[in-house]
């Protein structure tokens, strides 16, 4: 740059301009590409432990309110999640094939205490990635959280927030009739709504009925598409019952 | 190239409050309406903004004589936006957590009108050292004001200060309600439009009269 402006005096001819435009265009893209190559090791890495940590919230293994250190998340995904893949009707199987699903199950002590499905929802703004815990019985909600989203901080961003997450816990996938229904988010609070319906709705968000609408479409879907492991569940859980 | 104190502090005082940014410059009107609901959001973005205008106004200040001025003002973007970019960059990797809680408002940093103001208003035509002390009293007088507008929309909207529960049960039970409209962004607007009467309207500082 110091060359031209000795050479050219004129700041604003043509060539210069020119040579200016493609000089800070390049320098900014270096720098861009830099940092994104660069960083990407350690962004990844960052991304790995936040979806660990929000399985281990979703299995109520971990406070929603709590921030365990790497080791901890580490030892505590070891000890206690097992990723998993089934086919359509539901059975476990080994490898990957067209119509497989992924999920993961949570135990202690290597026995299952309940299985974990991957959430994803269209939002307002954009994708919403989460968990979504069932327990043993197939019907009960342990827990839910979200590792992804882009809606707007303080409104659909709430989605976050410990207090929307624990509204979750205990909440049925059945209806009284034991018929698949979902869990939803109402508009306003749940207790406004009829008393059959409450165990299938969460708090909602206010100032954020679209979120809240997108995402329980997107658990309804989700769920819809899981629910032969849901019923493998709870076969099982009748049967166990039985026994006793 | 460093000058005296009072220099300095002329100005701080100029950017935070003779002439602020929103209360008399209405510039960052758009980006305070979105993250005002809560003051744990607005404070993020305060922070952030302070830092990226001080930046952005130092490195445009030192490229100001080599700057052609016909393409001032994409070359200015280019600056601002690669300086954004790469941050978000720096937290995703090093604070994956802060870099959470800002999402979207790094993409808001980019088209606040209050980063590129500075920067053609001020920077172009003053040294590197004053444009950054520019930045920072612009963001602060920015911040400032978000963190009054949120602390009344967290207040009023929610009941609660910085995410904690401050009105007492008792007088929900006696039938107070939180204000809805506090949470939607015309609640925001009345606010910044009080707050602008009311920074206008103190004595000495009104602009009409001068």
């Amino acid at each position: 740059m110091s060359e031209t402006s000795q050479t050219k005096p004129d700041k604003n001819s043509r060539i210069n301009v020119i040579k200016f435009a493609l000089l800070v265009s390049f320098v900014c893209s270096l720098l861009i590409t830099a940092a994104a190559g660069g960083l990407k090791g350690f962004q990844q890495e960052n991304i790995e432990l936040d979806k660990r940590l929000n399985l281990l919230k979703a299995a109520n293994l971990v406070d929603p309110d709590e921030k365990p250190s790497k080791q901890e998340i580490k030892r505590l995904y070891d000890t206690h999640i097992q990723a998993a893949i089934v086919d359509s009707q539901g059975k476990i199987i080994e490898t990957d094939t067209s119509d497989s699903m992924h999920l993961y199950f949570y135990k202690t002590e290597d026995v299952i205490q309940g299985y974990i499905l991957p959430i994803n929802s269209r939002g307002l703004w954009g994708k919403i990635q989460g968990y979504l815990a069932f327990e043993n019985d197939g019907q009960t909600v342990s827990g839910f959280s979200v590792f992804s989203h882009s809606e707007t901080p303080g409104l659909g961003g709430e989605i976050e927030s410990a207090w929307f997450q624990k509204n979750f816990k205990g909440k049925k996938i059945l209806n009284s009739q034991n018929k698949f229904v979902s869990v939803g988010i109402a508009k306003g609070k749940v207790a406004n709504l009829p008393e059959k319906d409450q165990e299938n709705y969460v708090d909602g968000i206010s100032g954020a009925t679209l979120t809240g609408k997108y995402l329980s479409e997107g658990i309804k879907s989700t769920l819809t598409q899981y629910e032969s492991v849901s019923i493998t569940f709870r076969q099982k859980n009748l049967t166990a019952k039985e026994k006793d | 190239m460093l000058k005296d104190k009072t220099h300095y502090m002329e100005i701080l005082v100029r950017g935070i409050w003779k002439e602020n940014p929103v209360a008399y410059q209405v510039l960052g009107i758009c980006s305070a309406l979105a993250v005002t609901v809560q003051m744990s959001t607005a404070l993020v973005m305060a922070v952030a903004l302070t830092v990226v205008t001080a930046f952005s106004s130092m490195i445009i200040s030192t490229l100001r004589k080599k700057i052609p001025s016909n393409i001032r003002i994409i070359v200015e973007l280019a600056i601002i936006s690669s300086l954004v970019i790469v941050t978000d960059e720096v937290l995703k990797a090093f604070f994956y957590d802060t870099s959470k809680q800002l999402s979207i408002f790094v993409g808001l940093i980019i088209t606040n009108c209050i980063v590129l103001g500075r920067a053609e208003a001020f920077a172009l035509a003053n040294d590197p050292i004053d444009s950054f002390v520019d930045g920072i009293a612009n963001g602060i007088g920015y911040g400032m004001i978000l963190v009054v507008v949120a602390f009344v929309r967290e207040l009023l909207g929610s009941g609660k200060f910085f995410g904690l529960p401050v009105i007492p049960q008792f007088l929900f039970d006696l039938g107070y309600q939180n204000m809805g409209l506090m949470v939607l962004a015309p609640g925001a607007f009345f606010i910044i439009g009080l707050l602008v009467w009311l920074k206008n309207s103190l004595p000495g500082v009104s602009h009409e009269k001068k």
